[in-house]
């Protein structure tokens, strides 16, 4: 077994490994990401992930319901530390599955993946308590100002395969027209949306589109409608980043041309990407957290034409039910820290996105037509069709399995 | 557990019927007894959340939210740095009592009146109140406010909280000269280890459990003016009681210890929605430290906390949210000073979190029935019927 291996199987265990062993694997790691652009290119089939801060028992419990690395390929969106008692042990533990598997795990950077931020909530504590030094803190911040600023997955398609673990129903295909399943931690569909009479459904994580917005389908003759009939149809490229669009930003090329690798600055584009959020609003409003902005349907809608995207994945805003879609299945926010800080009472979920296999994995893709950021959007323009999406529902970890050396986290209350 | 902690609480009741000449038959004597000792231990997780409120309370002061150069004084141990939103929380509750008592004492300035602060354990509002230079408040000028302070707790609180204060001239330098029981010819009674009595500040080491209508008040009372204009406040206090206790006690003082014709308010800052995601979590995580929030199921919203206030007498209500209080009761440039001081990036927490806390206010009228005149606008710009 390497080292490598033994570090992997002790992190597992939720045991801390040797102080010189991180500052190895933090340099592996920086080496790694260095080679990676600010927007890493990503092929379906692909699991994305939401904000784990440091909940380590629930990140065990997000790769039982996911599938383990390297069978899966993962793709998290930032905030592995902070809040939570087991940072250190969850962003180590992924750092060292990036270093062992760097092709079936994708880290992007998240807004706590920051010095400031994490001397704040908690990571800088932890290091100091679990090593007597700010070294480990320092050697982990140095990863952070290397880790890409968003993800594009390519390669999705538009229907869903069958469940990997689906015993029950391994042989019932997935109806062509189904767009989103959901599906809780025992692996039992729980619910399921075709494509056409989405909306017709409601569930407590897909938002209703509200009175008077287009419909998705569109009118009759746009491509919207076409997609509903075929099968095995490219489901898009869907670009993931931790908060949101930056009013600096129209393109993902724009994102490619950023300075990246430093501490996330107080405003500016890399700072918005890391901060902003959805919200139900025109065009762009000023955020409560501070930093970042707010950004609306109109706003989404554009972007995503712009760049021939059919969906935004953005994790940073912590969702009761796990995962929200907005703006007309534009954008969906991934919440993957079930019972956030041990006190919100909120399920978790992660995002399955599945391969088009129909060109022979053939990936074809362009940033756009010519002239197409040129030509005048208008919000009742069919948007693309969105990949099939499958989302997995789990629950906190019970809070001491198997006996496991776990402190008993305590919540803060007003008393 | 609860062994080493007997021996005591046995002396210090003797202590006090004898050498004190304060029996406490009459409202309930102590007598430990298996059942009392799973009590007491139970009591004392209940006495131990005022340590973490004043902890709460320090790392808003350093954070720089609030201002109280008295919160160092009863912290015992090394304070702890909060999170924001609990510090932001610490700041709303505070400011939202503060305001209330300050537009009750403002009416009317020259008019004596009394505050009665229930479970006030380390609680500095009255040193910052008697602290404080003239500031303009609304209309007026806030002088040193005309006002006797009275707090209740366990004798568990009050000990711990007269320590600093008999040690330390910044504290003692507030409380004014003291007085004694009419009785008494000994002056080292009045500080006692448990109890103080000065002009304008009282500290009763009175369990709440034992006033009982139909039993003498405990005697220290006899410092309480019943015919003064009188606010009592309980911060997170009556809802560790069982329900009924819990009514018992606000009844006590709004019907039976003042009468009729004395106006009354009640401020209660209390937990509220135990049904939804986060309150079940709420209970249960509070549960497993062994505190029980006994009033949240029959006083689980703001409908509820006004029936409740109706119930004790008090016809005119107020409430919000700790979540309303800051979105609406707090404005302009202090919102932005407060919102400055540390990146939250806890929105969706802060709102789960503060929307699960209430300030609610009740009031009674009396001849100066002005009194409380602040108190409706307050309830009609923020929250309330």
């Amino acid at each position: 077994m390497s080292d490598l291996d033994k570090a992997i199987s002790e992190l597992r265990a939720c045991k801390i490994i040797p102080e010189p062993q991180v500052r190895e694997i933090c340099h592996k790691a920086r080496e790694l990401l260095i080679e990676e652009a600010n927007v890493v290119q990503v092929d379906a089939p692909v699991t994305i992930c939401g904000d784990i801060h440091g909940q380590f028992h629930d990140l065990m419990e997000l790769f039982r319901v996911g599938g383990d690395v390297p069978d899966t390929n993962y793709l998290f969106m930032g905030d592995f530390v902070d809040r939570g008692f087991y940072s250190l042990e969850s962003f180590l533990l992924l750092l060292c599955l990036k270093v062992r598997y760097p092709d079936r795990i994708t880290l992007i950077r998240g807004n706590h993946e920051s010095r400031q931020i994490t001397t704040v909530y908690g990571f800088y504590d932890e290091c100091l308590r679990k090593y007597g030094s700010a070294n480990v803190w320092r050697y982990c911040c140095e990863v952070f100002d290397y880790l890409a600023l968003g993800a594009l997955v390519l390669g999705t398609s538009s229907t869903l395969e069958p469940s990997f673990t689906d015993q029950s129903q391994a042989t019932e295909a997935v109806d062509d027209d189904v767009e989103i399943e959901i599906m809780n931690s025992r692996n039992e569909i729980t619910a399921r949306f075709p494509r056409s009479r989405r909306r017709l459904f409601e569930s407590d994580g897909l938002n209703s589109s509200p009175p008077g917005t287009p419909s998705k389908a569109g009118p009759p003759g746009t491509g919207a409608t076409s997609d509903s009939g075929g099968s095995h149809l490219s489901g898009g490229a869907v670009l993931c980043v931790h908060g949101g669009l930056s009013p600096l930003i129209d393109s993902v090329d724009k994102i490619r041309l950023l300075d990246r690798k430093q501490e996330v600055p107080h405003e500016g584009a890399m700072c918005d990407l890391l901060w902003s959020d959805p919200d139900e609003i025109d065009t762009w409003g000023l955020s409560p957290r501070g930093a970042g902005f707010l950004f609306g349907p109109d706003i989404v809608k554009r972007f995503n034409h712009l760049n021939d995207l059919s969906l935004i994945a953005r994790a940073h805003q912590l969702v009761m039910e796990g995962f929200k879609e907005m703006f007309d299945s534009s954008i969906v926010t991934v919440w993957s820290a079930p019972n956030y800080c041990y006190r919100c009472g909120n399920v978790a979920a992660i995002l399955e996105l599945g391969e088009d296999t129909s060109n022979g994995g053939v990936v074809s893709r362009s940033n756009g037509d010519p002239g197409r950021s040129s030509q005048a959007f208008s919000p009742n323009q069919a948007l693309r069709s969105g990949p099939g999406r499958r989302y997995r529902v789990f629950e906190a970890a019970p809070q001491d399995p198997r006996g496991m050396p776990a402190k008993k986290p305590v919540a803060d209350y007003f008393l | 557990m609860a062994a080493p902690h007997i021996p005591k609480l046995n002396t210090l009741s003797n202590a006090r019927g004898t050498g004190h000449g304060r029996g406490r038959a009459g409202s309930g004597g102590i007598l430990i007894t298996g059942a009392e000792e799973d009590k007491s231990a139970k009591d004392r997780v209940v006495q131990q959340t005022d340590q973490d409120a004043s902890v709460s309370r320090l790392s808003a002061v350093e954070a720089g939210y609030l201002d109280d150069p008295f919160a160092k004084y009863f912290v015992s141990g090394e304070g702890q740095r909060r999170f924001p939103i609990i510090n932001r929380g610490t700041y709303v509750r505070t400011k939202a009592i503060d305001n209330l008592v300050d537009e009750f004492l403002s009416k009317n300035p020259a008019q004596e009146k009394q505050i009665i602060s229930l479970g006030a354990g380390s609680d500095t509002r009255f040193f910052r109140l008697m602290s404080r230079r003239p500031v303009s408040h609304g209309r007026g000028i806030l002088q040193r406010p005309n006002v006797i302070y009275h707090e209740i707790d366990f004798q568990a609180n009050t000990i711990p909280k007269l320590h600093p204060i008999k040690k330390l001239s910044e504290l003692s330098g507030h409380i004014g000269s003291p007085v004694m029981f009419s009785h008494s010819t000994n002056p080292s009674e009045i500080y006692n280890d448990d109890s103080l009595h000065a002009d304008q500040y009282h500290v009763h080491p009175v369990d709440l459990r034992n006033l009982d209508p139909s039993r003498p008040a405990p005697r220290s009372f006899d410092f309480v003016d019943t015919a003064l204009p009188t606010l009592i406040i309980s911060e997170c206090c009556l809802c560790y009681l069982p329900a009924a206790a819990a009514d018992t006690v606000a009844l006590y003082f709004t019907q039976h210890l003042f009468p009729n014709s004395t106006p009354v308010g009640l401020i209660l800052y209390e937990p509220i929605h135990p049904n939804d995601a986060f309150g079940k979590t709420m209970v249960s995580n509070l549960a497993a430290r062994g505190i029980v929030l006994q009033t949240l199921k029959k006083y689980g919203s703001l409908e509820a906390q006004a029936a409740r206030m109706k119930s004790y007498g008090l016809e005119g209500t107020g409430g919000a949210s700790v979540k309303d209080l800051w979105d609406k009761g707090v404005e302009g440039k202090e919102k932005e000073r407060v919102a400055g001081l540390e990146m939250v990036d806890e929105v969706e927490e802060w709102e789960l979190l503060a929307g699960h806390y209430c300030v609610a206010w009740g009031w009674r009228g009396g001849p100066e029935d002005d009194v409380w005149e602040g108190w409706k606008s307050m309830a009609e710009r923020i929250g309330g019927k």
